[in-house]
């Protein structure tokens, strides 16, 4: 190390070179330039603001970083989120549910759709990407069937707190994405269940060797993505005031992009919780702040696809130069 | 062993009570809404009797400022952009820009008829400090909360084409009246395919306002005039070019002769139901009948495959909704407001307390197809 001190040439230290380090950088340029193009962008209301479309997205952000880690994919959780958004207004509605428990069936109704992905995947060893895109269909057809494409309207007001609402002038939402992504956060980071989700990623066999509980592990991560969808399906139904069968389609993708944008590995092994928050707010704040800088629809996916691929790029040349 | 028993028992309930659930049969026809109706008579050329004048019910901004006669800029955020129709209206927003010369319109949305990413826009379009807002809804409740929120930073708000909550907007530019379309789109088919015919309907999606409306005044017009046509399905097709053929080409394979007729409800599910039924050879034995727009549907009338095209104009329904935009700027198109003036068309009247009429619907046929282009 002082040779090469001694050379001349500068090792940038380790923190330096991680994923999430470059990325957060990247983020904070892309801020600054768009925000001396656009006066309205980074005022305090319309982060702020765009907390509220982030909400739904990060909220299933947060597991399927456990399910990526773990060498899975979980493509029905758009799927869930139309079929738990229907089911709570479906059951206040017809069934006559109190509200409440409504809201708590809807959860319900999401956590045993993400279980019954989970047991299908560890016990009969269907592949996550073919059983996920299998109830992906399965979901958002029980979705349809159960409205016949009737909405539910008409919440009572204290029922659109969560989604239209404020505390000290933070939106709702945005408070409870805040509050998960520090316990997933220490749960990834600080639990042997975070150590063994990156063990079982880097290598299912000596994990089961290593007398890890492989399967139970990957139970809870895809029971907890459903559970995620089924709140994100709350925060939904309470932000636009009614039900549609079509709610949350294309949600995984915009999930799937935040989390590898933020640095984990679609193979499995690596990821952070960090990492997962740097890529959602850059999306979103892409997004926004092209919009408002006056650069139409179109073009803005446009960006965002070149930024998912460089961020590929870079993080493929850092993995190269740490083997 | 009781594990997998137990989950097997679950999963077994839960798909059944789904089950159960959406076996409840409907008394209507799938893809109405759930308003009032008002028929017409039957008799042809009949005309809706004039409503009685109903009080005001649009939201207005709050403290707007005073732009009387200043240039301002606008937004038109469609149901989505890239298909006939949309591109028509922003072509007659963008003459009456230039007539005006002091009001420039921007029309920006989704590319797919989606309302959470519509809720986007517009909102971007608020923090971004526009000075009004034209829209046509994908879902009349969820889009009204950020038109409210538009509202109350003063921006004012203008639907055409498919409505929000009243109060979440000042105005509405209806096209024509709900049960004008649907008594003309239920005559057209009843005489192509007789008093007993059985016909399908493809929309765009069961909650989609306009066609809701539609598809509801159509059931009950026929209730009472043609009452022994027989409704098949009515599927949704979601503005999609590819899914409105192949919706309409199940539709053909699934009923075989008891479908004589197929009803387009949007301008890209008509030229795509007029394809599938050239394709599967069917021309002149099922009969299409629907909304769209002319030179979506040239080649087919010519071909004879399809005899008639509803629709009205919307070149003129941009045109008129962006005068209206300019007038309710400038303080001249208020509450109590009976009619607003509108360039080439002259005055258009303000019913049902904060809708405006185009005007009646437009039928084209061979004969007068090639004298519009757009």
């Amino acid at each position: 190390m002082s040779a090469a001190i001694e050379a001349g040439v500068w090792r940038a230290p380790r923190w330096l070179k991680q994923h999430e380090t470059l990325l957060a950088i990247i983020l904070i340029i892309a801020l600054v330039s768009l925000g001396a193009f656009n006066n309205r962008f980074l005022t305090v209301e319309n982060l702020l603001d765009q907390g509220r479309f982030i909400t739904e997205t990060g909220l299933i952000a947060l597991p399927m970083t456990f399910v990526i880690i773990t060498g899975g994919i979980d493509l029905s959780v758009g799927a869930i989120v139309g079929l738990c958004a229907i089911m709570l207004g479906y059951s206040w509605k017809t069934f006559g549910f109190p509200l409440p428990l409504a809201i708590i069936f809807a959860l319900f109704v999401g956590a045993v759709a993400g279980f019954v992905n989970g047991y299908v995947i560890t016990r009969v060893r269907v592949p996550p990407l073919i059983m996920t895109i299998a109830t992906l269909a399965l979901y958002r057809g029980l979705a349809e069937g159960v409205s016949q494409a009737h909405s539910v309207r008409g919440y009572p007001d204290w029922f659109y707190f969560l989604g239209q609402g404020s505390v000290f002038g933070v939106p709702t939402q945005l408070l409870l994405l805040a509050a998960l992504i520090v316990v997933a956060g220490v749960a990834l980071d600080r639990t042997t269940f975070g150590r063994a989700l990156y063990a079982v990623g880097a290598n299912e066999t000596a994990a089961r060797f290593s007398a890890l509980p492989v399967d139970r592990v990957k139970l809870i991560v895809y029971t907890l993505s459903g559970l995620a969808s089924g709140l994100a399906a709350w925060v939904l139904v309470s932000r636009v005031t009614t039900t549609r069968m079509d709610m949350g389609i294309g949600y995984e993708l915009d999930v799937i992009a935040a989390v590898v944008l933020g640095g984990a590995s679609i193979f499995g092994g690596s990821g952070t919780i960090w990492g997962t928050v740097i890529g959602l707010v850059m999306i979103q704040l892409l997004k926004n702040g092209l919009a408002l800088t006056g650069v139409k629809g179109d073009a803005t996916i446009v960006v965002i696809g070149v930024a998912l691929i460089l961020s590929v790029l870079i993080a493929s040349s850092l993995q190269r130069r740490r083997d | 062993m009781k594990a997998r028993l137990l989950i097997t028992t679950a999963a077994a309930m839960f798909a059944l009570s789904f089950a159960a659930g959406g076996a409840s049969a409907a008394g209507k026809w799938d893809g109405g809404d759930d308003l009032p109706t008002n028929p017409i008579a039957c008799e042809a050329g009949a005309v809706a009797p004039a409503a009685a004048p109903k009080p005001y019910d649009g939201g207005q901004p709050t403290n707007p400022p005073n732009l009387a006669g200043k240039k301002i800029s606008v937004v038109d955020v469609p149901k989505l952009i890239g298909i006939g129709y949309f591109n028509a209206t922003a072509q007659g927003m963008q003459e009456a820009a230039k007539e005006l010369g002091n009001i420039t319109v921007k029309t920006d949305g989704p590319t797919e008829a989606k309302i959470d990413e519509q809720i986007r826009f517009i909102d971007n379009y608020i923090t971004s400090g526009v000075d009004g807002v034209l829209f046509a809804a994908n879902d009349p409740v969820a889009i009204s909360p950020v038109l409210k929120k538009a509202l109350s930073k003063g921006i004012h708000v203008i639907g055409y084409d498919a409505n929000s909550n009243p109060d979440a907007r000042e105005w509405f530019f209806n096209q024509a009246d709900f049960n004008a379309i649907g008594k003309t789109m239920m005559d057209s088919m009843a005489k192509e395919i007789g008093e007993d015919g059985g016909f399908a309907i493809v929309t765009s999606t069961f909650t989609t306002p306009n066609q809701a409306r539609w598809i509801h005044e159509m059931q009950d017009y026929a209730a009472k005039c043609h009452p022994k046509m027989q409704w098949l399905e009515t599927v949704e097709a979601q503005e999609d070019n590819n899914l409105s053929f192949n919706q309409a080409t199940t539709l053909i394979n699934k009923y075989g002769d008891k479908l004589k007729g197929l009803f387009g409800m949007t301008s890209v599910a008509t030229p795509a139901s007029a394809e599938a039924v050239t394709k599967a050879g069917q021309c002149g034995k099922i009969a299409v009948v629907g909304l769209a727009t002319p030179n979506a549907m040239k080649p087919y009338v010519h071909s004879g495959c399809v005899k008639s095209v509803i629709l009205w104009n919307p070149i003129d329904l941009g045109y008129a909704a962006t005068y209206a935009m300019r007038a309710a700027a400038d303080g001249k198109l208020k509450p109590g407001s009976t009619s607003v003036d509108a360039g080439r068309l002259g005055k258009l009247n303000i019913i049902n307390g904060s809708e405006i009429l185009l005007g009646p619907p437009f039928v084209w046929t061979k004969d007068n197809i090639d004298k519009f282009d757009f």
